[in-house]
C-alpha cells in the first residue's frame, strides 16, 4: 500500500473539561496497544466496560470500542476509548497510547485513511482534500498559538543551541582537515549537558500545563462602537474591557478565558477596525488584524442601527471562520433586513443562548479536527523524542566518544524538534557551517 | 572494432563522467562509442590531483562495488594514501589518494582501451541529432554522424566555458582546451533551464623553487588503504609526502591590495562559486579575522617537480597571485608554472532530470557530471556509472536501475540533485546521508556488488571475490553468536579488563566499544581471519541498534516513498493544492511520493491529497485488511 502503514491516535472529542472524552487509535498496531491498556481486546463492535491501565495503575474507567478492519471507519483496526476523567486523565491516556507505539495523527488522517480504504464514497476527493486543507489550517493556527510567548523564546533558542552543537560536531566530521575536534573538547559535553537540562525543563513545564496556552481561540472583530467590548463582558460575565461611547476605546487585544459548557476558550477583544492617524490606535488595528488570522473563530460585530449593516455583513459571511453579530438590535424596529445572522444586544441580553449556541457548535467542529490541543500534544512528544536523543547523546560522548554516533543522536534530536519549529535541511546545515567556520582548501 | 556509425550507446566526452558511463554501458552489452575532444586527456584530473576524501571516497567505493574503474585507477596512480577521521568511527572514515596526474590518465586509458565492446574516437561533438522529442544521434565537428537511440552527455566545464585570471578572460573548457560553444549554443535552442556555475584552481610550483626545510611534512598513512576492493599494496607505485605551510598576514595584505582587480569582486564573474572550496581572496574577505590559512603542499606527481598548493585558488592577476605565492613561508622564491584561474560553464537545471538521469525534455538523452552542477571526479564518476547504464538498459529496453538514499551515496547525489536542485556547485558531503551509519565505505561491496551482479555490471572475478569474502563474514558472525564464554575465562577477562558476571556470547562482547574482534579471536585460539573479515563483523556488532533503527525506519516509509507518481501529472488539475506547491511539482515532476514529500514547501498535508487524487484515479488498490 502506498501510505505509511503505523497507528495514528488522536483525540475525537471537543477539547472540554468534564463531560466524555474519546482517544480513537487506528492503524494494525491496535490489538497490541489495546491489550496493553485493557488487559484484553473486547469483542468487535461491543461497548465494554473497562479499566484503563497505564502499566503500574489505572488511569481512568470508561468504555471500549473495538472495531476489526475493515468493518470500521477507518478501514484499519479501531479502538475507541472514553473516558470520564476530564482533560488531564484523557491527556494521560494519549501519552500512554503514543508511548505503546502510535503517532499523534496529522490534520485529517483519519478521512484520508478511510477514503482510501474506501470506507468513504469515492466521488468524495474533493470534500476530503478540503478538509485535510481546513484541518491543516487548524493546526497551524493552533500551532502558531501554542508557540506563543514563553514557550516559543525557549523552544528557538532550545534549537538553536542544537544547531550550535551539530555545526560544531558535523564540521569535524566532514571537514577534519580543518582541525576541529569535539571530542577533545570539553565544552560540548558541558553544553550537550545543558541543553539536555534546558529541554528537560520545558518540557516538564509544558507537561504542568504551563507555558502553552490551550483552547480555541475566538476573535472579536468589528468597526469601532460596533459594541465588541460590551459583548465581551456579557460573554465572560466580567468587566475586563473598558466600554465608552467613543469610537476607538480599545487600544490592545484583551484576553479572558472562559468555559463554554466545557469547551475552554480564549476571548479576545480588539481595537476597532479603521484608517487612524493615532499612532496608538493604529497599532491597536494592526494587533487586531494579526489575531484575527490566528483566530479558530471570529465573531464579526456588525452594528445594526447604521444603515448599511445589511450590507456589511454580507462582506464577512464567506468566510468559513466568522460568525456574525448584529449587535444593538435593540436600537433597530424592522429586523428583517438582517435574516441570516444573530440578532444580539450586549445591552438587554437578547441573543446570547443563540451566540453561544453557534459558538459550540463551530468550535465542536473545528475542536475535532485538531488545533490547540492536538497542536500541543505534538509539540510535547516530540520534546519528549528530542530528550531522549540528547541523553543518548550525553552518554555516547563521555562514556564511548563515539563521535559519529553522537552526531546521529544529535540529528535525531533535531529532527523532532523541527516538527515544533520547522523544517531544517542537511543544505540548511553545511550553510550554518560555512558560516560559522573558514572552510576549504 | 570497425568504423562503424551504428551503436546503443554514444557517450559525449572523456572526463571522469564519461569515461565511467562509457564503461558501464559497455559492461552492461550495449555497443558503445565513446566520442571525445582529445584522448590524451581521458580521465584528466582538471584541478587537484587526489581522489577521494570525505563524502567522496563513499561514492568512489560504490562506484567499485558496481564494476567501475575510478578505485582501481586510483590504486594505480596513488601516490599517497590517508585514512580521514580514523578516530571518529568506521561510518564516517574516508580514505583520501594523492594520484599522480600522469599515472592516473594512463590507468584510466588502459581500462577504456581495454573493455569489450567500447569503441574510442577523437572528435568534438556540436550537434546532437533530435526527432520528435528523442535524441537519435550527434554530429561532430567533421561532419560526421553516428546514430544511437540514447546518447550520453558529460561535457564538464566546457560548454561556454569562460577563464579568468585578473580582468583578462577567455573562452576555454579548461587551461589549454577549447571550450564547446557550438554545443553550448545548439542546447541552449532546446528546452533546457540553463545558468552559469564557477569553480577555480590554484597556480601551480616549481619544487625546485620550493624550502621545505622549515615546512611540516606530513607521510601517508600506515598501515596504508587502498581504494578498490580488489587491490593490494602491490598494486600502489612509490609513496612520496605532502608538505604543510600557511598564509601570512602579509599573504593577506597583498590580496586585499589586488581585489580591485579581481574578477570576482569587480563582478565581472556572474557564476557562483561552490562555498566550501573558495577561493583564497574570498576566505580573506569572508573571515577578515582569521591571520592564517592552511595551505597543503601536494606533489603533481612522481615524473614532475610541478606541486598543487592545496588552498590557494585564485582568480587574482598573475602580478598579484606571483606576490601572494611568495609571501608564503617555504615559497619565498617560489617559481610559478601555471597561473591559477577561474572557470565560468553552462550547467543544466538538474530537476529537470529523471533518477535514471534521461532528461526530461529529450527522450534517450541522459546528463551526467559537471552540466549537472556538481563539482569534484568522483560526483561526476557517480553519475556517469548511473547515466551510462540506464541509457544502455533504455537500448535493450529495461527498466532503468535508480538506487535509493538508503542503498548508496549515488542515490543520495542523484536524489538531492533531482529533487533540491543546487545554486552552487555540488560537492558531497557525509552530512547530505541521513542513513549515514548503514552507508559506509567499508560496506559498499556487501550494499551493491551483488546488485551490480544482477545488472551485469560486475565481472566475474569481483564476484567470485566478493562472494568468497561475504561467505566469510556470514560465517564468521554465525559463530560468534553461538559461541559463548563463561565467567572465569582468564584470557577474556585479562582482555575485558573485568570479570565476567555472567555467560556471554562472542557476539555480545564484540558490541562493547572497546573490544576488537580480532583480539577476542585470538584470545580464544582461533584462526586468523582476514582483516576485512572481522572489521564487518566487529561494525556490524557496534553499530546493530542504529542499523535496526535505520533499517525499521526505512521499511515503514517505504511503500509510500517509493510510490510512483506518473511524470506526466499535471499537478495544477489535483483539487485542494496551494499554487506554490503546483508549482514546485510541476516544476520537478517527482517520480516517487518519496520525492514529493522531500521536496522543500509540500507539505505532508499536500502529500496526502496527491494520495487522494491517486485513489480518486483509481491508482491505488483497496487495503487488505491488516
Ligand atoms: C579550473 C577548475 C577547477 C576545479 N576545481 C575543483 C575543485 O577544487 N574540487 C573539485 O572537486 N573539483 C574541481 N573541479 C571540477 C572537476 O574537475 C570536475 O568536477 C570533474 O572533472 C567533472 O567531470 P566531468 O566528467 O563532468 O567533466 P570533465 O572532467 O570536465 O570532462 C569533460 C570531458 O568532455 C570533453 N568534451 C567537452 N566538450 C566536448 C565535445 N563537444 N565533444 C566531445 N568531447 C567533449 C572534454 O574534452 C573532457 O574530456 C575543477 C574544474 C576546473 C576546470
Ligand atoms: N443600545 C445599545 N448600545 C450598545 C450595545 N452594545 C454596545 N452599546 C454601546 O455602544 C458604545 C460602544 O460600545 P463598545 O463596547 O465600547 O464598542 P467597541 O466595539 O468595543 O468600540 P471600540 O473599542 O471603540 O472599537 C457604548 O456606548 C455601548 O454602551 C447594544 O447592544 N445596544
Ligand atoms: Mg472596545
Amino acid at each position: 500500500m502506498p501510505y505509511i502503514k503505523d497507528t495514528i491516535a488522536a483525540r475525537a472529542t471537543p477539547s472540554g473539561r468534564g463531560g466524555i472524552g474519546i482517544i480513537r487509535v487506528s492503524g494494525p498496531g491496535v490489538t497490541q496497544i489495546g491489550r496493553q491498556i485493557l488487559g484484553a481486546m473486547p469483542a468487535p463492535r461491543l461497548a465494554t466496560y473497562s479499566e484503563f491501565s497505564d502499566g503500574k495503575g489505572v488511569i481512568d474507567q470508561g468504555i471500549a470500542l473495538y472495531f476489526n478492519a475493515p468493518n470500521s471507519f477507518t478501514g484499519e483496526e479501531v479502538l475507541e476509548l472514553q473516558g470520564h476523567g476530564g482533560p488531564v486523565v484523557l491527556e494521560m491516556l494519549l501519552n500512554r497510547v503514543v508511548n505503546l507505539g502510535a503517532r499523534i495523527a496529522g490534520p485529517g488522517e483519519f478521512s484520508q485513511r478511510a477514503y482510501l480504504n474506501e470506507k468513504i464514497d469515492l466521488t468524495q476527493a474533493e470534500a476530503v482534500a478540503d478538509l485535510i486543507n481546513s484541518s491543516t489550517e487548524a493546526a497551524a493556527r493552533g500551532a502558531v498559538r501554542s508557540l506563543q510567548g514563553e514557550f516559543s523564546t525557549r523552544i528557538n533558542a532550545l534549537v538553536s543551541q542544537v544547531v550550535a552543537l551539530r555545526v560544531f560536531v558535523e564540521a569535524s566530521i566532514d571537514f577534519p582537515e580543518e582541525e576541529i575536534d569535539f571530542l577533545s573538547d570539553d565544552r560540548i559535553a558541558l553544553q550537550l549537558a545543558e541543553v539536555f537540562r534546558e529541554l528537560e525543563a520545558v518540557l516538564h513545564e509544558t507537561n504542568q500545563g504551563a507555558l502553552l496556552i490551550e483552547g480555541a481561540s475566538v476573535v472579536l472583530m468589528g468597526k469601532p462602537n460596533a459594541g465588541k467590548s460590551s459583548l465581551m463582558n456579557l460573554l465572560t460575565g466580567r468587566d475586563t474591557s473598558i466600554v465608552t461611547d467613543i469610537p476607538g476605546t480599545t487600544r490592545d487585544v484583551v484576553n479572558e478565558t472562559l468555559q463554554l459548557d466545557g469547551i475552554p476558550l480564549r476571548l479576545v477583544d480588539t481595537a476597532g477596525i479603521r484608517d487612524s492617524l493615532d499612532k496608538i490606535e493604529a497599532e491597536g488595528v494592526k494587533r487586531a488584524l494579526a489575531a484575527g488570522e490566528q483566530a479558530d473563530l471570529v465573531i464579526a460585530v456588525v452594528d445594526a442601527s447604521e444603515p448599511d449593516a445589511p450590507k456589511q455583513a454580507e462582506s464577512l459571511m464567506d468566510d468559513p471562520r466568522t460568525v456574525v453579530v448584529f449587535n444593538k438590535i435593540d436600537l433597530v424596529t424592522n429586523t428583517d433586513r438582517f435574516i441570516d445572522a444573530i440578532h444580539m444586544s450586549a445591552k438587554t441580553g437578547v441573543g446570547l443562548h443563540s451566540l453561544k449556541d453557534q459558538l459550540k457548535e463551530r468550535l465542536g467542529l473545528s475542536l475535532h479536527v485538531g488545533s490547540g490541543f492536538t497542536a500541543r500534544k505534538r509539540h510535547i512528544v516530540a520534546l519528549g523524542y528530542g530528550k531522549d536523543a540528547l541523553a543518548a547523546a550525553s552518554t555516547l560522548l563521555t562514556e564511548q566518544r563515539a563521535g559519529e554516533l553522537v552526531a546521529e543522536e544529535l540529528r535525531v534530536c533535531q529532527q523532532h524538534l523541527a516538527e515544533i519549529t520547522g523544517e531544517f535541511t542537511a543544505d540548511d546545515l553545511l550553510g550554518e557551517i560555512f558560516g560559522s567556520f573558514c572552510i576549504g582548501k | 572494432m570497425s568504423n562503424q556509425n551504428r551503436f546503443d550507446v554514444i557517450v559525449v566526452g572523456g572526463g571522469h563522467a564519461g569515461t565511467e558511463a562509457a564503461l558501464a554501458s559497455a559492461r552492461a552489452g550495449a555497443s558503445t562509442l565513446l566520442l571525445t575532444q582529445n584522448i590524451e586527456t581521458l580521465g584528466q584530473m582538471s584541478c587537484n590531483p587526489a581522489i577521494g576524501g570525505i563524502g567522496k571516497s563513499h561514492l568512489v567505493k560504490e562506484i567499485d562495488a558496481l564494476g567501475g574503474a575510478m578505485a582501481i585507477a586510483a590504486d594505480r596512480a596513488g601516490i599517497h594514501f590517508r585514512v580521514l577521521n580514523s578516530r571518529k568511527g568506521p561510518a564516517v572514515r574516508a580514505t583520501r589518494a594523492q594520484a599522480d596526474r600522469q599515472l592516473y590518465r594512463v590507468a584510466i586509458r588502459h581500462i577504456v582501451e581495454n573493455q569489450h565492446g567500447l569503441s574510442l574516437f577523437q572528435q568534438s561533438v556540436d550537434d546532437l541529432h533530435i526527432e520528435n522529442g528523442r535524441v537519435t544521434g550527434v554530429l561532430t565537428n567533421m561532419g560526421l554522424s553516428f546514430h544511437a537511440p540514447t546518447v550520453v552527455l558529460t561535457v564538464g566545464t566546457f560548454l561556454g566555458g569562460l577563464i579568468h585570471v585578473g580582468m583578462d578572460k577567455q573562452a576555454g573548457g579548461r587551461a589549454g582546451d577549447a571550450p564547446s560553444n557550438a554545443l553550448a549554443d545548439r542546447l541552449r535552442e532546446l528546452p533546457f533551464t540553463v545558468d552559469r556555475l564557477k569553480t577555480g584552481t590554484p597556480p601551480r610550483i616549481d619544487g625546485r623553487s620550493v624550502d621545505f626545510s622549515d615546512l611540516e611534512e606530513q607521510p601517508g598513512d600506515e598501515p596504508r588503504p587502498t581504494m578498490s576492493y580488489l587491490s593490494s599494496l602491490a598494486d600502489h607505485p612509490k609513496q612520496v609526502s605532502c608538505h604543510i605551510t600557511h598564509t601570512s598576514e602579509k599573504t593577506h595584505d597583498i590580496i586585499r591590495g589586488g581585489l580591485d582587480r579581481s574578477p570576482l569582486y569587480s563582478g565581472e564573474i556572474e557564476g557562483i562559486g561552490p562555498r566550501y572550496c573558495p577561493s583564497i581572496e574570498d576566505k580573506v574577505v569572508r573571515f577578515s579575522d582569521k591571520n592564517s590559512h592552511q595551505i597543503f603542499i601536494e606533489p603533481e606527481g612522481l615524473g614532475t617537480h610541478e606541486l598543487y598548493p592545496n588552498g590557494i585558488s585564485t582568480s587574482l592577476p598573475y602580478d598579484v597571485q606571483v606576490n601572494l605565492v611568495r609571501s608564503i613561508e617555504g615559497f619565498e622564491n617560489a617559481h610559478i608554472t601555471r597561473p591559477g584561474y577561474a572557470i565560468e560553464y553552462d550547467y543544466f537545471e538538474p530537476r529537470e532530470l529523471q533518477p535514471s538521469l534521461e532528461t526530461r525534455h529529450v527522450a534517450g538523452l541522459y546528463f551526467a557530471g559537471q552540466i549537472n552542477g556538481t563539482t569534484g571526479y568522483e560526483e561526476a564518476a557517480a553519475q556517469g556509472l548511473v547515466a551510462g547504464l540506464n541509457a544502455a538498459r533504455q537500448s535493450q529496453g529495461k527498466e532503468p536501475w535508480c538506487p535509493k538514499r538508503s542503498e548508496a551515496y549515488i542515490g543520495v547525489l542523484i536524489d538531492d540533485l533531482i529533487t533540491m536542485g543546487t545554486r552552487e556547485p555540488y560537492r558531497m558531503f557525509t552530512s547530505r546521508a541521513e542513513y549515514r551509519l548503514i552507508l559506509r565505505q567499508d560496506n559498499a561491496d556487501r550494499r551493491l556488488t551483488e546488485m551490480g551482479r544482477e545488472l551485469g555490471i560486475v565481472s566475474e572475478d569481483r564476484w567470485t571475490r566478493f562472494c568468497e569474502k561475504r561467505n566469510r563474514i556470514d560465517q564468521l558472525s554465525d559463530e560468534m553468536r553461538g559461541r559463548f564464554v563463561q565467567p572465569g575465562n582468564a584470557g577474556i577477562e585479562a582482555l575485558l579488563g573485568q570479570a565476567l558476571t555472567r555467560e556471554y556470547s562472542l557476539h555480545d562482547l564484540a558490541k562493547r566499544p572497546e573490544v576488537k574482534v580480532s583480539e577476542l579471536l585470538s584470545t580464544i585460539g582461533h584462526e586468523k581471519l582476514p582483516d576485512h573479515v572481522t572489521e564487518q563483523v566487529e561494525i556490524d556488532s557496534k553499530y546493530q541498534g542504529y542499523i535496526v533503527r535505520q533499517l525499521d525506519e526505512i521499511a515503514r516509509i517505504k511503500a509510500q516513498q517509493d510510490f510512483p507518481l506518473p511524470l506526466d501529472l499535471d499537478y495544477a488539475v489535483i483539487h485542494g493544492l496551494s499554487n506554490e506547491v503546483v508549482q514546485k511539482l510541476n516544476q520537478v515532476k517527482p517520480s516517487s511520493l518519496g520525492q514529493a514529500g522531500r521536496i522543500s514547501g509540500v507539505t505532508p498535508a499536500a502529500v496526502s491529497i496527491l494520495l487522494v487524487h491517486l485513489k480518486k484515479q483509481g491508482k491505488i488498490p483497496v487495503r487488505q485488511s491488516a
